[in-house]
Parts: structure tokens; C-alpha cells; sequence
């Protein structure tokens, strides 16, 4: 542990997610966190006085929090330099053609707009700390669906927001989960009425375009009893020399007989902190799938958490962590049995290479109310070099004797056998190895819709691209 | 230009400092089959994996060429362009790449062509019908989960697909029932013409039934012992090897 | 150390950290640990090889540091069955030379409150450490254990294999380590847990923790934790077992492995004995 460096940026060229427009922000707050800073964002924001209030209670536990005692070094994170609010000059836009041209280009670049034709059925697109765009299909919103920016939100729903809003991820979580009490800005607010099945995904995307900024976005959905979602969550920022932060929150309520599929791309630059909080509430029979892949930051940490709240409720996380220099990605799941008959399935995969470290943390807690839960947890590591790190910690925790949990670890490198019987075929060495390590992610890619599959392999295949062969 | 595809000359190949293969000479004409025979631990696979060129094998001395040009110093993938191919004793499970994806990449990548979806798809439903092997085969990730017979008849596939100059067969029929030596055996008779050649490592004569063999070697504690016709398989199958390693010691 | 009596000092640390909430970080020291600490140095001197047996039916404070030179072989037998009422720490440490191997085979089956530390160093080129241990928790039990394996050596080879049983209001927690070094290349690593259940007032923890510093490894660990499985019951039971005989057979199965490594028969017969006695309870 005494190895760690300070927020280190690798060199890579990661092509289109690194162009950086120049910052037009419209206003930014001072940097640092104070109740001055707080209370100028809420004023900013036109919250009403339940949110003031939340925020200034939320800044209260922040300063009396602790830091972690556990996982990666984030002692280059520096509170004080990180300007936690940045306006862009946008306003919330309902086509395209309303959002500025330095903006709308990223985005292009992103490949948003081009998505939203072909594949989905509804998209946000933040920058910086407010969303700047946001559409629904007609046919959708006739039924009843809500897809809006958490502000919007607030002003138009604001029973349903207050209902939920930070109950599922209290302040008090942690440090973090505090920070994001007080500062919070922008995320999308999602609303599935009962029986109401969203055929074609919804999707978010967060850019952060500003140095030496925080993005907080806040991020509520929730499907009511048999509706059901795919929403998907895309992230990216260019590189600077200064540490970003990134301390969003996703709050998923997943109702009886619901379905919730949430599918993360992560890929933020590498000055990147990434303390994100996710959490599901999922009732009786209901489904949560998590597919997450995280590629980018220079620190995360990264757990979604389900609880199984409901008899039969159901989760599946699917999970891909690629760590390569530079890149401390401390990542998994936890999953609290908390009623009978529920189950869970948890499927990892993690690589790191070039010093890259990867760490695996997950909890499994089976709680007195829950016989009869099933867990099953399978996590495989491959290391590309044995400069880099690959650690598997899971913890099992099971009150009473009602219950069936199985976990199982691998870690290894990509065997000498299976290049030659590649190479054997006429396949190059280099070709070989990245057609393994593909292998070895495709069961997590496969649950990928496919732009965003291919995305992953075009991720993988950066990575790869000049360290091996 | 001779018909020779595959000349070895006195052959040194070894593991770190153990020397395996220890001065091995061996010829093989374009069209021909030739026998591979020897007692476990003789150096046959190691010979395999020496002309195919793994790492691990370090060649301390010799001559190695195919089609009148050496390769021993090509690696592997460059050897398989050539026209060479190895049929695994105990094939590699790769999991996350399907067979078929397999088969088009290595087909691409030996003719350095790209290789049509359409027209590929139909051959290898084809080739797979052939060696009684399901279409959802071509689903699967490579080898994984696959049985013995299963991952030996995946390797014949394979041999159908490339179609390559020479095929190394090692111990493509050990672990089969009877069915499945019959599958396998028939599928290597497909594969063979006059315009390529075989090298079988085999302790099983019914995989030659199908075959027309035209050498068979001996080989012992790294060199080849003994040659003669097809008639030399029955002769080591009925007297076993001691009586050769008699007659190399009375030499 | 041995003296030390108050609830909330820490015996010993997980290698690596996690959630407070989970409760594993630290292993308590248990109360009322009486007597003196029984302290001990063994060394297995090079190329030979040596078997010791511990055997603790008083509770107390226990510290071992083995040595196992280049070449030697080392089977430690430590079977624990102190009195329900009594606190019990343990802390091994051995240093395994080249090529030379460390067995260990652990009872962990009394006193109310276990704390258990073992740790093996696998210094040398081709050194081999072979755990296999079983604990027992009934009544208001609590076991507490921490073994560690760290793989410095080339081509080391860890194998630790853990069996348990919890009955009554129970409590374990097991946390096992493998922690390959940079420079352990061509190491292996096998870690395995099963817990049977056995009562729906128990909790089990299990923390099965692998670190890789060294990409030429091959690391594998499992837990499986859960009821007795139905189909060997219902098997048993159809052959005219109870099913608290059957419970019991099923039990055995589990710890017969490690019992097995035991050299003296008369120490098996009284660890069976101990083990049938308080699963008839």
C-alpha cells in the first residue's frame, strides 16, 4: 500500500472521450464546500425550503463524518479545490438544436443523438452540473412515463420526489453519500406506472467538461408494481491535471412484480475520484439486473447495492473491471437477503494490467427474515503482468440455517497453452491474447445491448492496444 | 524443387537444460501419410509441438523446413499460414469465443482473406453434419464443456475448415468408443488428397483402416529407431517395442 | 497479551479491510482468557521432518512459532477442547524454508469464545502449507479465526481446507487469506470452506480473501455455506436413521478428513466422542 501515487494520469490516447471544449460555464460556485457554497446552490436552483433544509442537514453529517477506514487511497482528494456546482450556459433543452453548439458536438461525438434514432426510447444528456437536454418518446409519455431531469422533477412531481428522494441512500451512508446531500445537481428522474413495460431502453448520459470539478447528479427511478425498464447510464470526461470528483447517487425502486434493468459504461478520465452510491429496494417478486462496466476514473468505488425486500424478490449483477495504469478500481456488489425465497446471482469479471489495480469487495448478508435465500457468486480475475494487483475480498454473512450460498473465486493469468493453440491456427500472439481477453469479458458483454458490446470490445481493445505483443 | 513438404534434419529440441528430441531426421513427401509410432514419453508430442513451433521447446540444433524453406525460427501463427496444423492431443478450453467465431477468425487469418458469413455459415453446417456434431456446436465456447470425443471431433472440424498442407494429428483417436474413432478417422480420410500429407501419432490401428499409410517410424528416447511400410504398425502392435530396443542395443 | 481481559482489544486484523458494518475487520480478544501464556519455538531442522501434538482442554492463551528449514517437513497437530465456560486465544506463525512443507491440522471445538490467528509464511522456493481444519459452534459459542497463507516463494503450493458445523445460538466468523507476493510465480493457491447449519438461531460469517500481487499464479477459493443437504438425509433416513443420527452421520462425513490426519488414535476416539456427545445435546 505504500506504492500508491498521487493522482496520476496515464497517457493514453483515448480518442473521442478526451476532447475538451473550453469551459463557458455560466456561473460556477466557489470551490470548497461551505454552508455559504450550499445554500448559494439551493438558491441557484430555486429549490423549495424541504430541499434547503435536507441540504444544509446533509452538509451537517458531511462535517462530522469520518472518512472510510477501508479501501483505496483518496488522499489527493482535496475538498477544498473541487468547485462543486458549475452551470453550463444551456438551458434544459427538448431538441437538439437548442443546445449549444460546443455541447451538442460532444455529444454527437458520444454518438447520443445518433442512439436516440436508432435505439432508444428516451434520453438525458447532463454537462457538467445541469442537465442540458431531455426527450421522451410521445407514445411513452401517453402511458404515463416520466423521464425528466431531477429538477424538472422537483417542480412537477414534487409529492413523488419527496416520497423518495435520499431514503434509500441516507446522508448519514456515508461521507459521501453526505457530500452528495448537500451539493447534488441535476440526474433524471424516472417514473414507470404499474403494468407499463418500456420496451425500448431509456438512457442517461453525465459529461464532465469542467476541471477541477464535482458532479453529484441524482439519479431516482422507480417502476411501479409489474412495469418494467431498461434504463442506461453513460459516463465520460476528459483528462486534466486536477482532480475531478464524482459522487452521483441512483436510488432504484423496484415494486412488486417489477423489473429493473440498469446498464452502466463507465469511463471517466484518469483524474477521475469515482465514489458513486447505487442502491435497489426490491419488493416481492420483483427483478433487479445490474450490468456494469467500469473502465475509467483513477480511483473508484463502486458496490451497488440491492436489498431484497419483498418474498421471491430477485437479483442478477453482472459486472466487468478493467484497471490499467494508474487506475486504483475497487469494485463489486452487495446484496441484503431480507425476505424468504429471495436469490441472487452475482457474475464478475476483473483484469488489470500495467499496474493497474483491481479490487473485488462484496458482501452477501442473509438477515433472520429471509429463509430460504439462495446466493450464488462467481468472480474471476485475470492478470495481464505481474506489475499490477488483483484482489478478491468477499464477505458472506448469514443468520440462520434456512439458507444456500455459494461463492468462488479465480484469479490467474491467460495460460501459455491457450496462446499456442491460438497461434496454432494462424492467429498472431497479440490478436491471440486480446481474443482471450474478450472471451473473457463476453459473458458480461453479452448482456450488454449491442452499440454498447461493441463499445466495451472498442474499450478493451484501447487497452490492450501497446502493451501486449 | 523436390516433392518434400516437410524435411527434418537431425533434430535437437528440449525443454530448459533436458535435451527431448535428440538428432531426429524425418521426411515427408507432398501426399503422403506417415505413422508415427513410440513408447509414452519418446518425444512424439514433443515432436508435434517443435514443428509447430511452442515456445516452450527450445531447438538447440538441426534443420527444420517446409517446402524448402526453414522454419524454425517463424513463429507458431506463421508456421499455420504456411499450411501447417496441429490436432491437439488435449485441445484448449477457451471460454467467450465460440467455435464457429474460432474457425472464421483462424480462416481469415491463414488466407489472410476475409471470410463470407453466408457461404462460411453453410460449409461448416455442412462439415459439421459430416462428423455428427449438432449445429449448436458452433455456439459454444470452444471446448468448454465439451467431452473427449467431443473436443477431438472439434479439432477434425477444424482440419475440414483450414484445410491445411499438413496436418499433425496427435493422438486425435485416443480417449474415443469405437463410434467416435469411426467418425474421426473418416473425417481425416475426407480431409487427405494427393496434394496434402499427414503425421499421425497413434497407438490405435483403426484410425489407418481408412488410410493409406505410406511410412511408418519408430521413435525412441528422441530419435527414430526404426522405418519400414504400413506393415511395420502390425509388427510393433503384435511384439510391442522391446524387441527394436534389443536390436538398437545389439548395434 | 495473555493477560490482556478487556472485550474490546483487537487479537487480531484481516489483511485487507472492508465495511465496518460486516463486523470482520477485527478479531476480538475473548474475556476471561485465564492462565499464562503457553508460549512456544518449535524447529524442524533441515531435511528432517517432525510431528507435534497440542492438545488444550483448559482454554487459555497459546503463541507458537515454527520454523520449517529448507528441505524439512512439519505436521502440527492442535486440537482444542477446553470448557465451555473458558476463553481461548491462539497465534501461530511458521516459516516454511525451500522446499520444505508445513501441515496443520486444527480442532477448533471448545471453550465460549475461540480466537484464532495462524499464519504461514511459504518463504521458500517450492515450500508447501496443507490446512485442514474443523470447528464446532453450539450453544453461545463463538470462534473466531484468522488464517493467513502468504506466498513469497517460487512455485509454492497452499492448500487450506476448512470444514464446520454450527448448532445451537452459535456464532463464526472465518477468514482466510491467500496472498501471493510479487515474485511467487508458478504458485498455486486452494482455499476452501463448507458450513453446515444446523440451527436457525446460528450466523456464520465467511471471508474468503485472495490477493495477487504476481500475474503467474493460479488462485482459486469457494465457500459453500448452507442446511445439510436434503437428498443425503432423506437417503440416511430411508436406511431407518433418525434424523438426529442421520444429522450426526452427515457431520462426521464433514470433520472425518481432518480428524483423520490425526496420528494418535486414542486422541481421534476422544474428539469423536466430544463431537457425538455434543451433537446429541
Amino acid at each position: 500500500m505504500a506504492e500508491k501515487k498521487k493522482t496520476y494520469i496515464e497517457d493514453i490516447e483515448r480518442t473521442l472521450y478526451d476532447i475538451r471544449n473550453e469551459d463557458h460555464s455560466l456561473y460556477k460556485s466557489k470551490s470548497g464546500l461551505t454552508e455559504e457554497v450550499v445554500l448559494d446552490i439551493s438558491k441557484r436552483k430555486h429549490d423549495p425550503q424541504w430541499m434547503t433544509d435536507f441540504r444544509l442537514k446533509s452538509l451537517a453529517i458531511y462535517n462530522q463524518m469520518a472518512l472510510p477506514t477501508w479501501g483505496p487511497d483518496i488522499s489527493s482528494l482535496n475538498m477544498d479545490e473541487i468547485v462543486t456546482y458549475v452551470q453550463p450556459d444551456a438551458k434544459m433543452a427538448g431538441s437538439w438544436k437548442d443546445v449549444p453548439t460546443d455541447i451538442k458536438d460532444t455529444f454527437d461525438r458520444l454518438g447520443i443523438p445518433d442512439a436516440e434514432q436508432k435505439s432508444l426510447s428516451g434520453v438525458g444528456a447532463q454537462y457538467d452540473s445541469e442537465v442540458v437536454y431531455h426527450s421522451l418518446q410521445q407514445n411513452m409519455a401517453d402511458q404515463g412515463v416520466i423521464y425528466t431531469d431531477m429538477e424538472t422533477a422537483i417542480r412537477e412531481h414534487e409529492d413523488i420526489v419527496k416520497e423518495y428522494f435520499m431514503t434509500l441512500i441516507p446522508p448519514k451512508d456515508h461521507k459521501f453519500a453526505a457530500l452528495h446531500g448537500a451539493v447534488w445537481s441535476g440526474g433524471s428522474f424516472v417514473y414507470v406506472p404499474e403494468n407499463v413495460h418500456v420496451d425500448i431502453p431509456l438512457q442517461s448520459y453525465f459529461r464532465l467538461n469542467a476541471a477541477g470539478a464535482g458532479q453529484f447528479e441524482h439519479t431516482l427511478i422507480i417502476v411501479e408494481p409489474g412495469a418494467s425498464l431498461h434504463f442506461i447510464e453513460g459516463c465520460s470526461a476528459p483528462k486534466y491535471n486536477v482532480t475531478n470528483l464524482h459522487a452521483g447517487a441512483v436510488e432504484l425502486f423496484v415494486k412488486e412484480g417489477a423489473r429493473l434493468r440498469y446498464s452502466t459504461i463507465e469511463n471517466w478520465s484518469r483524474n477521475m475520484m469515482n465514489l458513486n452510491t447505487k442502491r435497489a429496494l426490491v419488493e416481492k417478486d420483483g427483478i433487479m439486473e445490474w450490468v456494469s462496466g467500469s473502465f475509467g476514473s483513477h480511483v473508484s468505488c463502486l458496490y451497488p447495492c440491492t436489498i431484497l425486500h419483498g418474498e421471491h424478490a430477485r437479483c442478477e449483477f453482472t459486472g466487468v473491471t478493467f484497471a490499467a495504469k494508474g487506475q486504483d478500481l475497487d469494485t463489486g456488489a452487495s446484496v441484503i437477503h431480507a425476505a424468504p425465497h429471495t436469490s441472487a446471482n452475482i457474475n464478475t469479471r476483473t483484469i488489470s494490467k500495467d499496474g493497474g489495480k483491481a479490487t473485488y469487495r462484496s458482501a452477501v448478508k442473509v438477515t433472520k427474515n429471509a429463509p430460504y435465500a439462495q446466493c450464488s457468486v462467481n468472480c474471476e480475475s485475470l492478470m495481464l503482468d505481474n506489475a499490477s494487483r488483483s484482489d478478491t475480498l468477499p464477505t458472506m454473512d448469514v443468520e440462520g440455517d434456512e439458507a444456500n450460498i455459494g461463492h468462488e473465486a479465480k484469479i490467474g493469468r491467460i495460460s501459455d497453452e491457450a496462446i499456442f493453440y491460438l497461434t496454432s491456427r494462424g492467429i498472431e500472439e497479440k490478436e491471440a491474447r486480446a481474443m482471450i481477453v474478450r472471451g473473457f469479458v463476453e459473458p458480461i458483454a453479452k448482456e450488454l445491448p449491442l452499440e454498447y458490446a461493441v463499445e466495451m470490445n472498442n474499450l478493451v481493445n484501447i487497452e490492450l492496444e501497446g502493451t501486449m505483443g | 524443387m523436390s516433392d518434400k513438404l516437410l524435411e527434418i534434419k537431425d533434430l535437437h529440441a528440449g525443454v530448459e537444460d533436458k535435451e527431448i528430441l535428440k538428432g531426429l531426421s524425418l521426411s515427408i513427401g507432398k501426399g503422403e501419410v506417415h505413422v508415427i509410432l513410440g513408447p509414452n514419453g519418446s518425444g512424439k508430442s514433443t515432436l508435434m509441438n517443435v514443428i509447430m513451433g511452442h515456445p516452450k521447446y527450445e531447438v538447440t540444433g538441426g534443420s527444420l523446413d517446409f517446402e524448402g524453406e526453414s522454419i524454425k525460427e517463424l513463429p507458431t501463427f506463421e508456421r499455420a499460414r504456411r499450411g501447417l496444423f496441429l490436432s491437439f492431443q488435449t485441445p484448449e478450453e477457451i471460454p467467450g469465443i465460440t467455435l464457429g467465431t474460432m474457425i472464421r477468425t483462424s480462416m481469415q487469418a491463414v488466407s489472410g482473406k476475409k471470410v463470407k458469413l453466408l457461404p462460411f455459415r453453410k460449409e461448416l453446417k455442412a462439415r459439421l453434419e459430416e462428423l455428427k456434431m449438432k449445429p449448436e456446436y458452433a455456439e459454444r465456447y470452444l471446448n468448454v464443456g465439451f467431452s473427449g470425443g467431443e473436443k477431438k471431433r472439434a479439432e477434425i472440424l477444424q482440419l475440414l475448415m483450414l484445410n491445411p498442407k499438413l496436418a499433425l494429428l496427435d493422438e486425435t483417436d485416443s480417449g474415443l468408443d469405437v463410434d467416435a474413432v469411426q467418425i474421426v478417422s473418416e473425417g481425416v480420410a475426407k480431409f487427405h488428397n494427393d496434394e496434402n500429407s499427414c503425421i499421425i501419432i497413434t497407438h490405435n490401428t483403426r484410425i489407418l483402416e481408412k488410410l493409406k499409410v505410406d511410412r511408418v517410424h519408430v521413435l525412441m528416447n528422441g530419435k527414430i529407431v526404426e522405418e519400414g511400410g504400413p506393415e511395420l504398425v502390425d509388427e510393433i502392435n503384435r511384439r510391442g517395442f522391446t524387441h527394436i530396443l534389443d536390436a538398437q542395443e545389439q548395434k | 497479551m495473555a493477560t490482556a481481559n478487556t472485550a474490546k482489544e483487537i487479537f487480531s486484523e484481516i489483511p485487507m479491510r472492508t465495511w465496518r458494518w460486516l463486523g470482520v475487520n477485527e478479531v476480538r480478544m475473548p474475556e476471561n482468557v485465564a492462565g499464562t501464556l503457553q508460549s512456544d519455538h518449535l524447529t524442524v531442522e533441515a531435511g528432517k521432518s517432525d510431528e507435534v501434538v497440542y492438545v488444550n482442554r483448559q482454554g487459555g492463551a497459546q503463541e507458537l512459532t515454527i520454523d520449517v528449514a529448507d528441505g524439512a517437513k512439519m505436521h502440527l497437530v492442535n486440537v482444542q477442547l477446553a470448557p465451555s465456560d473458558a476463553g481461548y486465544t491462539s497465534r501461530i506463525t511458521a516459516n516454511v524454508g525451500k522446499g520444505a512443507t508445513f501441515s496443520y491440522t486444527v480442532v477448533e471445538a471448545g471453550a465460549r469464545h475461540t480466537a484464532s490467528e495462524l499464519t504461514v509464511n511459504l518463504n521458500g522456493d517450492d515450500s508447501i502449507a496443507d490446512i485442514w481444519g474443523f470447528y464446532f459452534g453450539d450453544g453461545a459459542r463463538k470462534v473466531d479465526l484468522n488464517y493467513i497463507i502468504r506466498q513469497r516463494g517460487k512455485r509454492t503450493d497452499a492448500n487450506m481446507q476448512v470444514r464446520g458445523a454450527l448448532l445451537g445460538g452459535s456464532e463464526k466468523i472465518f477468514r482466510g487469506t491467500l496472498d501471493f507476493l510479487e515474485g511467487a510465480k508458478g504458485s498455486v493457491g486452494r482455499e476452501n470452506e463448507e458450513v453446515i447449519l444446523l440451527s436457525d438461531k446460528v450466523r456464520n460469517r465467511s471471508v474468503p480473501i485472495m490477493l495477487s500481487h504476481e500475474d503467474d499464479v493460479d488462485g482459486h477459493h469457494a465457500v459453500s455455506i448452507g442446511k445439510m443437504d436434503e437428498a443425503k438425509l432423506f437417503y440416511l433416513m430411508s436406511r431407518g436413521l433418525d434424523k438426529a443420527d442421520a444429522q450426526r452421520l452427515v457431520v462426521e462425513a464433514a470433520f472425518n478428513p481432518v480428524i483423520d490426519r490425526i496420528p494418535d488414535e486414542a486422541l481421534r476416539g476422544e474428539i469423536d466422542a466430544y463431537l457425538k456427545e455434543r451433537l446429541a445435546d
